[in-house]
């Protein structure tokens, strides 16, 4: 066991690797339908979004609340580049991770000089101003939607129903979190984190402030980006201006503060749960959108570190216990 | 020469915060700087760092490399590291990630290694952890390592701060009040730490201090600031006894003549 770890330490990849093949199983064994698939897939696309999100907003500090904009862009690049230009999944998502990339710097530019408040009411106008954009323009099909969309499909083999689809998915989301987890380990997590923690001490011990900030929010863009293209191209293939309102930016939101900002699992753990509940809740939508929001406000209210936070902490305390035989009473 | 400002000057609105300073500082010297509040110390700080930009005119050089318009990061590279007096710690980051975080100037790797996640990342990681979790242990807070910055006492922040900014290896550490609230016992301690520090790395200091017995007996020299204006320069014992500093602290010495003027208006 402790062999494994020390491997586990040096080569982490091995840890995704294990994770993906027990992924890889789980549909025929626990799924008993199709919709479960879907619903998974579904997951899968949020807890790229929520893992990008995490870098700019729980590690970085950057309060964007446009992220949803950044998605669009990802999905419409797809669709516009299938619809135009006849491309297929594998090559519509790189473009659309490069892409959005470049409309992350443009969301990013703002977070030099606002800050806060005032930098969520900035990228608030611009994630907006992106899907205004896409509903007027007849370019984008405007309220029609780009239909169609086809499913990628690798030597022969068409992944075009949700139960083959989430492996595409699951590989993706696989690949993103890896990477995730792998910048906000090295000291480049740690240069996020003094620059959310105080940016003109950040400063002082040479962190090049503008250049992390603006490297959050392309990291973020291009998670967004490469979520969107998977939404895009998942079956039925069908995307429409109205699944990148500020609704959806609310549940991201939600995602990410439930399992904890600024923690690595906390996108992701915030994903699983707030997709499940989004989907369980479907019959009461009217009230759906008071539900995420007291969510976010209780979580911040009484739990202020999420989930994760709340997982770290009782492993700290009991590792403290252990090594000190002592109760921690804060 | 390590610091050289020349007609260094800094005014917010109509007021001259600093006003042409010239100072200079050569390697391995330990250097107090007093003054009354508001005589423009730490104003100084955040010039040199870069925190704020200096004036039109002005002049400064760290260890050969002009920096009067350089930003605070590439000064930090260059190997000036300070600390500020409100602290400025990272309350939501463990103790050791505070630490770490003061490493970045040295971070060995790259960005795209980091990404890809490759082995080496993960091994020069713990190096340096290793190395911050000995430099915690020489300032005494090993055991609080993995807890929170903002769980710490008002005397271990002071010692954590300082962690962080030796965890660079700089070659001046300015320090803006190391010990303003600590209690005698600790503020002996905290001087007794900075001094071992030191002799290992071979710093040169700049400690801004209220308790002038600190700076009487620990710093080779004393610069005096007063109203954004060195008054006055020297070693310990000279400024103690130059009456422009004991003017800006107690006030103006007069003679009879004088007094009686001031007591019938």
């Amino acid at each position: 066991m402790e062999k494994f770890k020390s491997i586990i330490r040096d080569y982490p990849f091995i840890a995704f690797i294990i994770a993906f093949i027990i992924l890889a199983f789980v549909p025929s064994v626990v799924f008993t339908d199709v919709y479960q698939s879907h619903l998974a897939t579904l997951i899968f696309v949020n807890i790229v979004v929520a893992a990008g999100l995490n870098i700019v907003k729980g590690y970085c500090g950057q309060v964007t609340v446009g992220h949803v904009g950044l998605f669009a862009v990802g999905s419409y690049t797809a669709g516009t580049l299938f619809l135009y230009l006849g491309l297929g999944f594998w090559a519509t998502l790189p473009i659309a991770i490069i892409v959005t990339a470049f409309f992350g710097v443009a969301m990013g530019i703002p977070s030099f000089r606002l800050e806060g408040p005032y930098l969520a009411l900035a990228t608030l106008g611009g994630g907006e101003a992106i899907r205004l954009f896409i509903e007027n323009g007849n370019f984008f099909r405007s309220t029609f939607g780009i239909s169609d969309i086809p499913t990628p499909s690798l030597m022969g083999y068409n992944f075009d129903s949700p139960d083959r689809y989430y492996f595409i998915s699951m590989t993706i989301m696989i690949i993103a979190v890896y990477f995730s987890f792998s910048i906000l380990r090295s000291g480049v997590g740690r240069a996020f984190m003094s620059i959310r923690e105080d940016p003109i001490c950040a400063a002082a011990a040479g962190i090049n402030v503008k250049k992390y900030k603006i490297l959050a929010f392309i990291l973020s863009a291009m998670f967004a980006g490469a979520a969107g293209a998977v939404y895009a191209h998942m079956p039925p293939g069908y995307i429409h201006p109205n699944n990148y309102t500020v609704i959806e930016m609310v549940t991201f939101l939600a995602m990410v503060v439930l399992g904890g900002l600024g923690h690595i699992w906390g996108g992701i753990i915030g994903a699983i749960v707030i997709t499940i509940v989004y989907d369980l809740t479907r019959p009461l939508y009217k009230y759906q959108l008071l539900i995420f929001g007291l969510t976010i406000v209780l979580t911040i209210l009484f739990m202020p570190k999420g989930l994760g936070g709340f997982i770290d902490r009782y492993f700290l305390e009991k590792r403290f216990k252990k090594k000190t035989g002592t109760e921690k009473t804060t | 020469m390590i610091l050289k400002t020349k007609q260094l000057s800094k005014s917010f609105g109509g007021l001259k915060a600093i006003n042409k300073v010239d100072f200079e500082l050569p390697k391995n010297e330990i250097r107090g700087i007093i003054g009354p509040n508001g005589s423009g110390k730490s104003t100084f700080f955040n010039l040199v760092s870069g925190i704020y930009d200096s004036d039109p005119g002005s002049y400064i050089e760290f260890d050969g490399h002009d920096i009067t318009f350089a930003p605070p990061h590439e000064i930090a590279s260059y190997g000036l590291s300070r600390t500020f007096q409100l602290l400025r710690l990272y309350q939501d980051m463990t103790v050791i990630d505070n630490v770490m975080s003061g490493y970045h100037t040295r971070v060995p790797y790259k960005f795209f290694d980091a990404v890809i996640g490759r082995k080496k990342i993960w091994d020069q990681e713990r190096a340096i952890k290793e190395e911050m979790m000995e430099l915690l242990s020489f300032v005494g807070l090993a055991d609080y390592a993995e807890l929170n910055a903002s769980e710490l006492s008002g005397g271990q922040r002071r010692l954590l701060v300082l962690a962080r900014a030796i965890a660079m290896k700089p070659k001046l550490l300015m320090l803006d009040e190391p010990a303003a609230g600590l209690s005698p016992v600790n503020v002996d301690n905290l001087m007794k730490i900075i001094m071992q520090l030191k002799e290992k790395y071979g710093l040169t200091l700049i400690i801004i201090e209220h308790i002038l017995k600190v700076v009487m007996d620990t710093c080779n020299s004393v610069t005096v600031f007063d109203h954004g204006q060195k008054i006055a320069e020297g070693t310990p014992a000279q400024v103690k006894d130059d009456n422009a500093v004991i003017e800006a602290y107690l006030g103006k010495k007069m003679d009879d003549e004088e007094m009686r003027k001031a007591l019938a208006v």
